[in-house]
C-alpha cells in the first residue's frame, strides 16, 4: 500500500516537472485569463523561434568562449548581427509583438506607470534615457556603441513574460525594445508604450 | 613597436609617482595573517588622468596591503567597448596590478556592453551575474541593469545554499544613495532588500552615483557607494539622515580586509588621503539563521567629512 503512494507520488511529481515546469518558466507570473495566455504564447512562441534561428546563426561562428582577445568578442558580436539581420531581411515591426501581443503589453506597461510604483517606474527608467541622444530605433539596427542602457524597471520584469537568457526587454524613450543582448540588435519594438 | 614605448612609459610615469606617493598614503588596515584584502572601485573606465591617478594610488597602497582582488562595481568602460577602450580604460591604468596578477571581478554598468562579460580579465565568464569565494567570504556579483525573475531566484538559492560567515553583495546602481544625480534606487531596493535580510548579507556595494558615501546600516545591513574611482560629481553628495560618512570632492577607492568577524575598509582619495574608515563587527545571532554586524569608528585625515558610530549588540 505504502509502496503504491510513493510510487502515485513519483509519477505526480514526474508530471508536474515535466509538462507543467517548462510552461511555468516561460514567464514571470500566470497570465490573468484565457485570452491573456493566449496573447504570451504566441509571444513566446515567437521569441522561442527567433532564439532557435539565432542559436544557429551563432553556431556557424567560431565559438566566442571568455577572451582576453577584445577583437575577437567585437569581431563575434558583429558578425552575430550581420548574419542575423540577413536572416530576417524581410523582419517588420510587429513580427514578434503582434497586434494582439502589444495591446497586451501596452495595457500591463500603462498599469504599471498608472499605478502607486509609476513614479518608481519612470524614475528608474529615466536615468540615463538613451532617447535624448540616439534618433529612434528599428527593427534589425544595431543598439549604438557608447550610449548607455536604460534599467528595465523590475516590477514590471515581474509582469512580462519572461525572456530567455539570449533577449532582454530595453525601453528607449517611450518605445520598447526586444533586444539580443549579444548581437546588440532590435529584435522588434513596440512604438510609444509608455504613456 | 609604439604601443610597447607607450606601455614602457607609462609605467615608468607610475612608477615615479609611486615612489612620490609612498609616504603620502596612510594605511590603518590591521593586515592579520590568512586575512581576505582586496579593493573597491566603481564608475571608473573614462581613460582620463584621474583615473590613472587612482590606479597608482592603489599601486601604492598594494605596496603596504598586498590586496589579492580588486571588485569593480560597473561602468567600467564609457563611451564604447572597442578593443582601444578597454586598453586605455582598463588594461593601461591598471597595468601593474594586472602584471602583478591582481584579478579583477567585475558587474556590468548602464554604459557598460553586456559582451563586456566575455572579456576574461573581467572575471565573469561570459556570465552578467556570478558568485565566487574568498577565504570566509561569499561574493554575490549582479546585474542591477536587468533585475528579472531568473536572477532573483538564482540569488535567493545562492544566498540560501552559502555556507560562508560573510555574505557580500555588489552590482552598479545603490539601493541607498544620497548622491543628486541618481540617488537610491528604490525599486531595485523593493526587490533586493528582502533577500538581503532573509538570509543575513552584511555588506552591500554600489557604484552609479559619482560619489563616495557610507550609509548608515540600514535593516542591519551596511551599503556603501563607491562611484568615483574614475567619473566625479563634484559636490554631488547632499548628506541627509542616510550619510553615515561620505566624500564629493575627489575621486576615490576602497580597501577592505576581513579577517574573521571583523571586516576592516578604508578609503582613500586620489591625492592619498584617508578620507574613511572603520571596522565592522559580525555578530552571530544564537539562532544561526543570519549574523548581523555592528560597525565602529570612522576616522580620516577629513575628520569632518568622517563619523563615529559605534553600534550596541
Amino acid at each position: 500500500m505504502k509502496r503504491r503512494i510513493r510510487v502515485t507520488c513519483l509519477l505526480i511529481g514526474f508530471f508536474l516537472f515535466a509538462f507543467v515546469a517548462p510552461g511555468f518558466t516561460g514567464q514571470s507570473r500566470a497570465p490573468r485569463d484565457k485570452e491573456e495566455a493566449r496573447d504570451f504564447k504566441i509571444f513566446t512562441d515567437r521569441v522561442q523561434e527567433y532564439v532557435k534561428m539565432q542559436k544557429d546563426m551563432e553556431a556557424s561562428l567560431p565559438t566566442l568562449k571568455p577572451t582576453k582577445d577584445v577583437e575577437q568578442i567585437v569581431e563575434h558580436q558583429r558578425a552575430l548581427a550581420g548574419k542575423i539581420a540577413d536572416a530576417r531581411r524581410a523582419a517588420r515591426q510587429g513580427d514578434i509583438f503582434t497586434h494582439e501581443v502589444a495591446e497586451r503589453f501596452r495595457k500591463i506597461i500603462r498599469s504599471e506607470f498608472h499605478g502607486a510604483e509609476g513614479r518608481l517606474a519612470r524614475q528608474t527608467i529615466r536615468q540615463d534615457d538613451p532617447s535624448k541622444v540616439i534618433a529612434r530605433l528599428h527593427v534589425n539596427d544595431v543598439f549604438p556603441e557608447g550610449i548607455p542602457l536604460t534599467t528595465t524597471p523590475p516590477t514590471l520584469l515581474l509582469k512580462l513574460p519572461e525572456l530567455p537568457l539570449e533577449l532582454a526587454y530595453r525601453f528607449v524613450g517611450r518605445d520598447l525594445t526586444l533586444i539580443d543582448i549579444q548581437a546588440r540588435l532590435i529584435v522588434d519594438l513596440i512604438p510609444n508604450v509608455i504613456p | 613597436m609604439s604601443h610597447m614605448r607607450r606601455s614602457a612609459f607609462v609605467s615608468c610615469v607610475a612608477l615615479a609617482a609611486i615612489g612620490l606617493s609612498l609616504c603620502a598614503q596612510e594605511l590603518t588596515l590591521p593586515l592579520k595573517p590568512d586575512s581576505v584584502r582586496f579593493a573597491v572601485i566603481g564608475d571608473m573606465g573614462t581613460g582620463e588622468k584621474p583615473q590613472y591617478e587612482v590606479a597608482e594610488q592603489m599601486i601604492v597602497a598594494r605596496q603596504k596591503f598586498p590586496f589579492e582582488f580588486v571588485v569593480a562595481l560597473g561602468d567600467n568602460l564609457y563611451g564604447g567597448s572597442a578593443p582601444s577602450d578597454y586598453e586605455s580604460k582598463f588594461e593601461q591604468p591598471y597595468k601593474l596590478l594586472l602584471d602583478a596578477g591582481v584579478n579583477f571581478y567585475a558587474v556590468l554598468g548602464n554604459h557598460d556592453s553586456p559582451n563586456e562579460r566575455f572579456y576574461k580579465p573581467f572575471n565573469m565568464n561570459g556570465q552578467k551575474y556570478y558568485t565566487y569565494k574568498k577565504g570566509n567570504v561569499r561574493f554575490f556579483a549582479l546585474d542591477s541593469n536587468y533585475m528579472n525573475p531568473q536572477q532573483l531566484s538564482w540569488l535567493e538559492t545562492e544566498l540560501q545554499n552559502s555556507g560562508s560567515d560573510w555574505k557580500i553583495c555588489y552590482f552598479h546602481h545603490p539601493l541607498y544613495s544620497s548622491g543628486a544625480f541618481h540617488g537610491s534606487s528604490i525599486e531595485l531596493r523593493h526587490m533586493l532588500e528582502p533577500l538581503f535580510v532573509k538570509y543575513g548579507v552584511q555588506v552591500v556595494l554600489a557604484g552609479h552615483d559619482h560619489v563616495y558615501e557610507r550609509v548608515k546600516p540600514q535593516k542591519g545591513i551596511y551599503y556603501f557607494t563607491e562611484g568615483a574611482s574614475g567619473s566625479l560629481r563634484k559636490g554631488n553628495l547632499r548628506k541627509k539622515d542616510l550619510t553615515e560618512a561620505g566624500y564629493d570632492q575627489d575621486r576615490s577607492f576602497m580597501l577592505v580586509e576581513i579577517a574573521g568577524d571583523e571586516l576592516y575598509f578604508q578609503t582613500i582619495s586620489r591625492k592619498g588621503l584617508t578620507i574613511d574608515s572603520g571596522v565592522i563587527r559580525r555578530v552571530v545571532k544564537i539562532s544561526g539563521a543570519a549574523s548581523w554586524p555592528a560597525l565602529r569608528s570612522g576616522h580620516g585625515d577629513l575628520p569632518d567629512r568622517t563619523a563615529v558610530n559605534a553600534i550596541a549588540f
